[in-house]
């Protein structure tokens, strides 16, 4: 499978002598939106490192949006790929709007269009005010905001969920929406697979680095 | 580099022939003619000056080892980089203890900001303290390894300088102390001086395949998969 | 987007994070005031010459609290923030160099205080020309700078750091502090400003390459 978005032959990782991924196998088609289910521990985060080409597998061999895994090639996909955890990862002390134009400005975007983006996830009018004064939902929605901005053929969301209202379910729709309708793809990873069965095709299961059904 | 850890013999046969070294090192250093101006303290220069030479071949072979790392990505560069790093501070001790004990008779104290290589040789053996540090403060071997690598070759690249610019120092600040130059050597001075080197070296040798084979027999056993290596303890022994 | 314009967005993003935080000028920048007036308190003065020690005092704590400006905590990146820029492209190199930048841009600005201050407390003899001081102290931040982000990267997210950096930093920063002091003093000495010079500008050279080598390896270190 080729043309597989994400595909992965029995991936393992391990650190400091710890197997945290064990001999995953999956594939991501075109326009396909997986979700990935499992207790806290399980490996999600690092699987989602793995396919984000951040950690390389020590095991095992991989593409991700045609790239190799392990190879210095896999950098170059590196800004089509989305990836959201808990963190939204904000500079505390610059404002909303400095934050996403910081990204803007490094992905080659113009800053109007990142001015934009903090409207549509409602954050207008806090765009002067500094991160740190922020609330963590309003923080979880910028991270939102970047990804909108930055249109990521594969996106990757850690408990997208997580810490945000109602009015943010939208966002992600609309995120994964696009995702599907350009061929690209998403996996979604919570630890609460009832979250993840409306939105997705079909859901894997994640136990102590291993997949299982 | 002998990576095999079957070979049971290496350490024994290595340890033996550094023995039997270090004692015709000695025999020849207790044998030779004393210094016609130094008398017997001359004999502490066949420990310092084998131990001085050790030290800079420690290091470059940390070097070696640093760089070997960053283009293989192997494990056992990195075990030799640490290997000599440790055996490099040992050696630079020895040299700094030794200098100072020769130089308090010699030149009349224990210390002289007048020679350069004290001063460089003392800076050097921060860097590769911090060097330790730094690895016994990473507790992943792949990050340890990484980081251990960068840094091993910016200290490389520095270490010149820091002898350069300790030289220039110098230059501009006149030592206090006339030494004797060109110290009349005895040619049983001579043979005990290279015996040594060579007895040293022979000692650094076995100490480094001693000392990289330590970890790789213990690594095997941290390496098992899935549910035993997560409750296994981190066995590496560490300086 | 190219080099260059990456680095300067990383060094702006740096500096007005430190214009909000105030970190250099509200804290380090006073503590490397008091660090200069306290040494005349210790020293006596009857036996002592303090205009000796000016310079030696200056140099001391532009290294101590320049290591400080490059390893101040509203600089250190989280894992967040640096998985951010590793997923949008940004260089290696490109980042290095900003972070490093904006570290040399504030420790210039210390040591632009320090000096007429300590020039006041200890009245050395014989003053440098202005462009010298200038010069010498541009090379040797740019170098600090440098060599300290790289010791901020080996020790990034360990428990250790805060101690453990300057460690690595100290004993390599010595050909900076022997180049620096000797340039500012050849002038009243009437020794080669060449030599001292040359020497600032080969170990910074050294260190931008080393800088360059392991900026691949490092990033992989970070994430």
């Amino acid at each position: 499978m080729g043309d597989a978005v994400v595909d992965l032959q029995e991936v393992g990782y391990v650190v400091a002598g710890v197997t945290v991924l064990t001999s995953i196998t999956l594939q991501l088609e075109p326009g396909e939106v997986l979700g990935v289910a499992g207790p806290n521990g399980a490996g999600k985060t690092t699987l989602l490192s793995v396919v984000a080409t951040l950690l390389a597998p020590t095991t095992g061999s991989g593409t991700v949006l045609g790239a190799t895994l392990g190879t210095p090639g896999a950098k170059a996909v590196r800004p089509r790929i989305g990836l959201s955890g808990h963190d939204p990862g904000l500079y505390a002390d610059l404002t909303l709007s400095e934050n996403i134009r910081l990204w803007a400005r490094l992905a080659g975007v113009p800053e109007s269009a990142a001015d934009d983006t903090l409207a549509r996830v409602g954050l207008a009018g806090a765009a002067d005010r500094r991160a740190e004064r922020c609330s963590n939902g309003m923080q979880r929605r910028v991270d939102l905001a970047r990804l909108l901005m930055l249109e990521p053929s594969l996106l990757l969301l850690d408990e997208a969920q997580a810490g945000l209202d109602n009015s943010s379910e939208p966002i992600i729709d609309a995120l994964i929406d696009r995702c599907r309708a350009t061929g690209g793809g998403a996996i979604l990873v919570s630890h609460d697979a009832s979250r993840l069965a409306t939105r997705t095709d079909r859901v894997e299961t994640l136990v102590d680095g291993a997949l299982g059904r | 580099m002998t990576s095999d850890t079957t070979r049971s013999w290496v350490n024994p046969v290595m340890g033996a022939v550094s023995v039997l070294a270090i004692g015709a090192g000695l025999w020849t250093a207790f044998t030779s003619a004393p210094d016609s101006e130094q008398g017997n303290f001359v004999r502490i220069l066949y420990i310092h000056v084998p131990s001085a030479w050790l030290a800079f071949l420690a290091f470059g072979v940390t070097a070696l080892g640093s760089a070997g790392w960053l283009i293989r990505k192997k494990l056992r560069w990195d075990r030799l980089a640490e290997a000599s790093a440790e055996l490099g501070v040992l050696f630079t001790a020895i040299a700094l203890f030794t200098g100072a004990l020769w130089g308090k008779p010699v030149w009349g104290k224990y210390w002289d900001w007048g020679d350069a290589r004290m001063a460089s040789t003392a800076l050097m053996f921060f860097v590769y303290l911090g060097y330790l540090a730094l690895r016994r403060a990473t507790p992943d071997p792949t990050q340890r390894a990484r980081r251990s690598a960068v840094l091993g070759l910016v200290a490389v690249v520095q270490v010149p300088l820091v002898y350069f610019s300790v030289t220039l120092w110098r230059t501009l600040h006149q030592p206090f102390t006339i030494r004797p130059d060109g110290i009349q050597m005895d040619s049983s001075m001579v043979v005990a001086l290279l015996t040594n080197l060579a007895a040293f070296t022979i000692l650094y040798v076995a100490l480094l395949v001693a000392r990289y084979r330590l970890p790789g027999e213990v690594a095997g056993t941290a390496t098992v998969p899935a549910g035993a290596a997560v409750t296994a303890p981190n066995l590496r022994s560490e300086p | 987007m190219n080099f260059w314009s990456q680095a300067l967005v990383i060094a702006r993003r740096d500096l007005r994070i430190e214009a909000r935080a105030g970190e250099v000028t509200g804290v380090i920048l006073p503590f490397a005031a008091i660090a200069v007036f306290v040494v005349p308190l210790a020293t006596d003065t009857l036996t002592v010459r303090l205009a000796d020690l000016g310079w030696p005092v200056y140099w001391l704590v532009s290294l101590l609290f320049g290591m400080s400006v490059a390893l101040r905590n509203s600089a250190t990146e989280s894992p967040t923030q640096r998985r951010h820029l590793l997923l949008l492209g940004v260089d290696p190199v490109a980042r290095f160099a900003g972070r490093a930048g904006a570290a040399a841009v504030l420790m210039i600005a210390v040591m632009s205080v320090t000096a007429p201050l300590m020039v006041l407390f200890y009245d050395p003899d014989g003053l440098p020309p202005i462009a010298l001081w200038a010069g010498v102290v541009v090379l040797f931040s740019t170098g600090l700078a440098m060599l300290a982000t790289l010791a901020g990267d080996v020790t990034v997210g360990l428990r250790a750091r805060s101690m453990l950096a300057p460690l690595l930093v100290a004993p390599l920063a010595v050909p900076l502090v022997v180049g620096s002091a000797r340039a500012v003093e050849s002038v009243g000495r009437g020794t080669s400003t060449l030599g001292p010079l040359m020497l600032l500008v080969i170990a910074d050279l050294g260190l931008a390459i080393s800088a360059i080598v392991t900026a691949q390896p490092l990033e992989e270190a970070t994430t």
